[in-house]
């Protein structure tokens, strides 16, 4: 199981990066989604540009109330980091789900992000959280929301010749909590479905994973909770329009679980 | 035997220090200086006829293309093991596909290059040309029938008709991958000066590989030398020759190169013989007393593209077990296998034995719900209960205490049910009977000039802790330490011709043969102490620690022994029939109203396997096959699309239970000693996989009402389930 043949290279900086990609170039991160698709040769780029190095892009900081993550910060270093388990909860019990404890200690959360997996915790917690994702090339930097950026699965609005550099997640109003639930076949496996719920006095964010091919804001299940609507209630109208009767029944209860954790 | 000094006792498994600390060398550690790699190109579709291969000029780092065109003449097609009483075709597996593909990996080509990279790349290059076919996926829409095997005993209709209830169900079981940790692989190389073949295989045991490489070779078997080095587990899946082992020994005679392949994730999933694969109609018939007269049972196994060589024997196996631990006398089973469009089946842990359990007690309890009886008394009215018995279907029973497992199990299960808002919780128990060795098995003692003894095993093992569990029966028999043992296995230039480790049988065919060889040492050493010492034979005393002492305190040591007589060696052949093992599992389980999601909350695991040598051992063993039982229960099923192509050929489609999903499970052992070995030994090595599946099956149809779905038992077959049973 070895990939086709491709060119390395391992820039230092964002700057050198950028200059690299092109169409034919493919980012490299964490390598836990990108490496098994090479092997199995289902991705076969000219170019792999590995990010490992970039050690601008490494970092959680907090500044003017906003959370913001380097893209090659590693999941681990998410799930250990105090600042967001502090005031961004939702991130960390969304990230303990990803994988196993190995596959964290590699996988970086802009790899999650840019992969754009359908069954990935990470973006749909951002979803939720109403994360921004800032997006550099050399022909300048935008600013993308979730809505925005996912648009199919493994498929983003990222240009090829763009560069995925920070997350930054909005600060969340006082008094807010969350939750977040899933449900995979086995531990550490893909989910099938999940729900992320951020709950605050008088507004709500949800999104959930599996009830479509990209992360979905719940908005009218967000208005009846903000409204006062109970967390069974909310979950209802959250998962209202899947077609699919189990999809149907697994993503009410699953929303259930996330907002009544998020309500207490 | 009964418990001893080592015998019967936990010991801990000696072998694992090397294994942990990375000290084991598997088939692709050995890297052989300039070998060429293989890679296969495998058929992309379920069936097509083949109308080309073109392979590109030049190659990068290409030796050679090898396409059937090129075997012809050196090699036949893969053997086929057939069965008593039955027919089985002979369509044997081929090396590379001719003119003809019958499943989605199926070897048409082999690329041999410079690295395994390199032939990887090349591979992708070879442009197969296919006209595709309508693929056969389902036992019963095939026309082709490969294995067949029918018997009528008593007089089943004449039952039927004065049947005071009769009870039908039909189960399934789907195909299941195997999934080894360390996946299949070869090296070969042929030295010309003495025309001598060498094959490193990753299998089960040396001699089955020896005898298929002799067949498909057509070369003798004083020519080809096997050395099976570490293995990482098998299940049942190393035990036949593979197709790719006999390119790459075809290919390392044709190009005077080493030739070698290490088999990679996917290709396992895809190419290698899957379990399972079986599904059932049967049919009770009960008198007024709820006491079993006759069984029907109709089986259809998809067997596959192809006959592996031993296929068919797991369908046999279920036919023949079809009665179970119950008393039936008269029944009619007709076992059909039918070629379809998807990778051969073939012996996985548990092989036929897990397919008749769940079928029969299934239906036991469909029976049980049908007549208005407790599933458990239903049981004990119909067990059999004084052994040896012979059934209808022609296996004697050799020993068994089946009530007692039965009552065991229940005892340590704590039966639950439960019903309420949140969650459904119902209790199942499943039985089972296992035919477990038979044939015959070898092994060779030497004293070594230290005094130590040295066994060699024709058996082999593959994760089973042979090391161990042999060390402890020579080193009981020759009162010595059991440092003092040195095992070898698996090379067929050292190693006595051995049968080989499935089936179970490694303790009660292997050990017994270790015993005997134990034995005969000992005699040999005291003829040759009798001697030294100038005594008689009677009078000397075997004493601790390898010591013969005579009369007036004279004695002499095993080195001594070695010193004074340099080949002082030994062997034995122990052969017997079929032992069979039994057991009961029971399970509680728990399914989630809102989800679907099946929970197995705890389980009871009884097993008899006659004389346990290494309680410690055969609980790993029990624990291990419960693991792949739930396996199949809670996740596994190799699925395959409409087109015929697999779904699960990676670890993304195909899942298996993590540490996280092993409930707790109460063990315990009930000792009926088989009559057929020295040890009064059957086999553990399967029961978990066999016991486990019924039992579960029968706790969630409990916990749903009686309604009853196929495995897996996944949350959204669960979840309609219950809706439709209004649970």
């Amino acid at each position: 199981m070895k990939p086709a043949r491709f060119d390395y290279a391992a820039p230092a900086t964002v700057d050198e990066t950028l200059g690299l990609l092109d169409d034919d170039a493919t980012v490299l991160a964490g390598g836990q989604s990108l490496v098994p698709l090479l092997n199995l040769r289902l991705a076969q780029p000219a170019l792999v540009v590995d990010i490992g190095g970039v050690a601008e892009l490494d970092y959680i900081r907090a500044e003017d109330g906003a959370l913001r993550i380097g893209a090659t910060t590693r999941q681990a270093a998410l799930e250990r980091s105090q600042l967001a388990r502090d005031d961004w909860p939702l991130l960390h019990k969304a990230v303990r789900l990803v994988g196993h404890p190995q596959i964290r200690t590699r996988g970086t959360v802009g790899g999650s992000v840019a992969h754009a997996d359908p069954a990935a915790e990470l973006p749909v917690a951002l979803t939720a959280l109403g994360a921004r994702f800032h997006l550099a090339s050399r022909r300048g930097v935008r600013s993308l929301g979730a809505a925005e950026l996912f648009l199919g699965p493994l498929y983003t609005s990222r240009e090829p010749d763009e560069l995925l550099v920070e997350i930054e997640v909005p600060a969340q109003p006082d008094g807010s909590a969350s939750g977040f639930a899933e449900h995979a076949r086995t531990h550490g496996d893909f989910a099938t479905a999940g729900a992320a719920a951020v709950v605050a006095p008088g507004r709500a964010g949800i999104a959930l994973l599996g009830a479509a091919p990209v992360p979905v804001r719940a908005e009218a299940a967000e208005r009846a909770l903000a409204a006062g609507a109970a967390p069974h209630e909310a979950a209802e109208l959250a998962a209202a329009d899947i077609d699919d009767d189990y999809r149907r029944a697994l993503c009410t209860e699953l929303a259930r679980r996330a907002i009544a954790e998020a309500t207490p | 035997m009964s418990a001893g000094r080592l015998v019967g006792r936990p010991v801990r498994r000696r072998e694992d220090e090397r294994i942990l600390r990375g000290g084991t060398r598997y088939l692709d550690d050995i890297d052989p200086p300039g070998a060429a790699h293989v890679a296969f190109v495998r058929s992309s579709f379920a069936h097509a006829r083949i109308t080309g291969v073109n392979v590109p000029d030049g190659l990068d780092g290409v030796t050679a293309v090898i396409t059937a065109a090129d075997l012809e003449g050196r090699v036949s097609d893969l053997p086929v093991q057939g069965f008593d009483g039955g027919r089985v075709s002979a369509e044997g597996h081929p090396v590379l596909a001719r003119d003809e593909v019958r499943y989605a990996g199926q070897p048409v080509a082999a690329v041999l290059a410079e690295s395994r990279a390199l032939a990887e790349d090349a591979a992708e290059l070879v442009e197969v040309d296919y006209e595709p076919l309508e693929p056969v996926l389902a036992a019963r829409s095939s026309d082709v029938t490969m294995t067949h095997w029918h018997k009528l005993t008593g007089d089943v209709d004449g039952a039927f008709a004065s049947a005071e209830h009769v009870v039908r169900a039909s189960h399934a079981l789907p195909r299941l991958a195997p999934v080894p940790m360390e996946t299949r692989g070869a090296i070969a190389s042929h030295d010309a000066r003495d025309d001598m073949l060498t094959v490193w295989v990753s299998a089960q045991d040396s001699h089955r590989q020896l005898a298929g490489l002799a067949k498909v070779l057509d070369r003798a078997e004083e020519a080809i030398h096997v050395v099976v080095p570490d293995v990482g587990g098998a299940f049942g899946s190393k035990g036949a020759p593979a197709p790719e082992t006999m390119l790459v020994a075809a290919a390392a005679i044709a190009t005077g190169r080493t030739v070698k392949w290490a088999e990679h994730r996917g290709e396992n999933f895809v190419a290698s013989y899957q379990g399972r694969g079986v599904e059932a109609e049967l049919e009770l018939a009960f008198d007024a007393g709820g006491r079993m007269l006759a069984l029907r049972a109709r089986i259809w196994a998809d067997l596959g593209g192809y006959l592996m060589p031993t296929t068919a024997i797991p369908g046999h196996t279920t036919a023949m077990l079809m009665c179970g631990v119950y008393d039936i006398r008269a029944a009619d089973v007709e076992l059909i296998g039918r070629r379809t469009n998807k990778v051969p089946t073939g012996p996985y842990r548990g092989a036929g034995r897990p397919e008749a359990a769940y079928f029969l007690e299934c239906t036991v309890d469909v029976a049980a719900r049908q007549l208005g009886l407790d599933p458990l008394e239903l049981r004990r009215r119909n067990l059999i209960r004084e052994l040896p018995y012979e059934t209808a279907l022609g296996w004697t029973y050799d020993s068994g205490d089946y009530a007692r497992c039965l009552e065991l199990a229940e005892e340590l299960v704590e039966p639950e049910r439960l019903s309420d808002g949140e969650r459904v919780v119902g209790t199942g128990f499943g039985m089972y009977v296992e035919r477990a060795g038979g044939q015959y098995e070898t092994a060779e003692a030497e004293l070594l000039p230290d005094g130590r003894v040295l066994v060699r095993s024709g058996s082999s093992p593959h994760g089973q802790g042979h090391d161990t569990t042999f060390a402890q029966l020579a080193a009981e028999r020759l009162g010595i330490e059991l440092a003092d043992v040195e095992l070898r296995f698996g090379d067929s230039k050292e190693v006595p011709r051995g049968v080989g480790t499935f089936a179970s049988r490694s303790v009660a065919m292997g050990g017994s043969a270790v015993v005997e060889a134990a034995d005969a040492l000992r005699e040999r050493c005291r003829s040759v102490a009798a001697r030294l010492l100038a005594v008689a034979e009677d009078e000397l005393e075997w004493k601790g620690g390898g010591r013969l002492a005579a009369p007036h305190g004279r004695s002499v040591t095993l080195s001594e022994l070695a010193a004074a007589e340099p080949d002082i060696r030994v062997s034995a052949r122990f052969s017997s029939d079929l032992s069979f093992s039994s057991g009961a599992y029971g399970a509680v389980v728990e399914i989630e109203r809102a989800t679907g999601r099946l929970r197995v909350l705890r389980l009871a695991a009884v097993d008899d396997a006659g004389t346990i040598v290494n309680p410690l051992l055969a609980e790993g063993q029990v624990i291990g096959g419960t693991a792949q039982g739930l396996g199949q229960c809670l996740v596994e099923e190799a699925a395959y699309d409409e087109a015929g192509n697999p779904t699960f050929a990676s670890f993304v489609g195909y899942s298996l239970l993590t540490a996280a999903e092993m409930p707790p499970v109460t063990t315990a052992f009930v000792e009926s000693p088989s009559p057929l070995n020295p040890l009064g030994a059957k086999g553990i090595g399967e029961g978990g996989s066999i016991g486990t599946p019924g039992a579960v099956a029968n706790a969630v149809a409990d916990a749903l009402g009686g309604a009853r779905v196929d495995p897996p038992f996944s949350e959204d077959k669960l979840w309609r389930a219950l809706r439709e049973a209004g649970r």
